[in-house]
């Protein structure tokens, strides 16, 4: 079966089909349910993680990267530019401190893979931040404009992290640096007057150029240790404006990602959790959950006062802060495909990240629900 | 007896019964009627994409529901007053009937899909547990 190609295909595709079905029967998200997928197929059958696979799942998380650095909201960002960046910031500082700092004296960890605890554990899922606002029609308040400008800084700051503590410090990582920075000059001016001048074909010379420059940067990137996500995170920022003027092209480059590449990424991400070490490491799993969400409170909760939220709100913002899911996979896998951190490790940290996915949005739906009339709307 | 009634409909053929029937009790009582339907987003997404898309599919379909709820309140001479709220559908529903202070809510028996609904019971099953008033559960 491994050695046939398509049936192979066959498998991982239809896995993320019965990914797809499941999670619109049970309203959950489809990554979430990708990666439970994955952890099923990986320890029931033996998924095989062949080249092409690891190609399409590498594919994916630096397409995932750049669509989710385009939905930053510059303009949110400017606008509440002090309570963001100190919210945002600190959201990351402290969990990645906190938690690397356990895994490192607490576990015995050595410093890169602790590192990585660190920086898989900092993030803040602005999905899930999203989805909660919108729920609550937070998303059209003021509140509502900073926590998600909090976020965007949040994942800046982790993916500058993934992108810079692992990389060789040589001539080449200035080269890479200087690459990136004119890219990120050149492109908000190019791209518009590119896409208009030779987009809207079936040849999609539109989506040709952002790969090529994702893939080239990707490319500079892994060659000196970085990470591709990082300037695939920063590319995407620099073209959001653009795109949010134009939503029509992000749109049908999701369509690629969501279809055919981030399914192998969040299925190869599931596959390769240890079941064994779900029990085995629960304690560790907790440890790592209560350390995350104790250190975005040490971290946040004070700002939200210093910023003059409600009690009821700083407590709703910080819980929301503490989420966690696209990122923290990203680096969790990253710090396993580089043998940093091996398949218990991985299995400790990834379960860490879903489970802060879902615990502090149950708590901060259940008991701190700011007083806001959930949106209504006359469709 | 009844002055404001909620019903609630997600647009499933047991949501449109609880509102035909809804609509008679609101003229017999001469209530004012108030329809809720609620789009169910996905939990822990994993991109905004996922929910900017299913909340622009959800009110396309809920254009729909609320187009015919309007014709089925129209042909019975009743004046409805609906909305459509994002969220988790017994929340959104029970917040409704507090905020509106309701004096009956009146519910189809199918249509549930979240995972906590099926762990814990349907829809209507916990309205019926969970609401400030009265309950009809339609079939």
């Amino acid at each position: 079966m491994i050695d046939n190609l398509w049936l192979a295909s066959a498998l991982w595709i239809g896995l993320a089909l019965a990914s797809a079905l499941i999670s619109i029967r049970l309203a959950l998200s489809v990554a979430l349910i990708e990666i439970m997928v994955g952890a099923l197929g990986g320890n029931l059958i033996g998924l095989p993680l062949t080249p092409w696979v690891n190609y399409l799942a590498g594919f994916g998380a630096i397409l995932l990267t750049f669509l989710a650095g385009a939905e930053v909201d510059m303009d949110v960002v400017r606008r509440n530019i002090g309570a963001s960046v100190g919210i945002g910031f600190v959201s990351f500082l402290f969990p990645y401190l906190g938690c690397m700092l356990a895994a490192r004296y607490l576990l015995g960890w050595d410093w890169p893979q602790a590192q990585i605890a660190g920086i898989s554990l900092s993030t803040t899922s602005v999905a899930v931040v999203y989805a909660v606002m919108v729920e609550t029609g937070l998303n059209k308040t003021e509140l509502g404009k900073i926590i998600l400008a909090a976020c965007f800084i949040t994942d800046l700051g982790t993916v500058l992290a993934l992108g810079i503590v692992f990389a060789h410090f040589s001539a080449w990582l200035l080269a890479f640096a200087a690459a990136t920075a004119v890219a990120v000059w050149i492109l908000p001016k190019f791209a518009p007057w590119f896409f208009a001048r030779f987009g809207r074909r079936v040849s999609e010379p539109e989506i040709k150029l952002l790969l090529l420059v994702l893939f080239a940067l990707g490319g500079f990137a892994t060659a000196v240790g970085s990470e591709a996500v990082l300037p695939a995170y920063l590319v995407g920022m620099a073209l959001a404006p653009a795109f949010q003027r134009d939503p029509e092209l992000p749109h049908r480059m999701r369509v690629i990602a969501f279809s055919v590449l981030t399914p192998f990424y969040f299925l190869k991400a599931g596959s390769l959790v240890e079941a064994t070490v779900l029990v085995s490491g629960a304690a560790l799993i907790a440890l790592f959950l209560a350390m995350k969400m104790a250190t975005k409170f040490v971290g946040i909760l004070p700002l939200t006062r210093y910023y003059r939220f409600e009690n009821r709100e700083g407590m709703y913002t910080t819980l929301l802060m503490s989420t966690g899911l696209t990122f923290g996979s990203i680096s969790a896998l990253y710090g396993l495909t580089n043998n940093i951190i091996d398949q218990r490790q991985y299995t400790i940290l990834l379960t860490a990240v879903i489970g802060s996915a879902v615990v502090p949005t149950v708590i901060a739906q259940k008991w701190f629900l700011p007083k806001i009339a959930a949106e209504k709307q006359e469709v | 007896m009844f002055k404001r009634i909620v019903v609630a409909n997600d647009g499933s053929d047991g949501g449109f019964r609880a509102l035909a029937l809804a609509c008679d009790i609101a003229k017999e009582h001469k209530a004012k009627l108030h329809m809720i339907s609620v789009e169910e987003l996905p939990n822990f997404p994993a991109s905004i994409d996922e929910i900017v898309e299913t909340k622009t599919e959800e009110n396309h379909r809920f254009h729909d529901v609320l187009e015919k709820a309007h014709a089925v309140a129209k042909a019975k001479n009743v004046k409805l007053d609906a909305a459509v709220v994002a969220g988790h559908a017994v929340a959104a529903i029970v917040a409704r009937v507090k905020e509106l202070k309701a004096d009956l809510l009146v519910v189809g028996f199918m249509g549930h899909s979240a995972l906590y609904e099926r762990i814990i019971g349907g829809t209507a099953d916990r309205l019926v547990r969970l609401a400030p008033c009265p309950v009809l559960v339609v079939k």
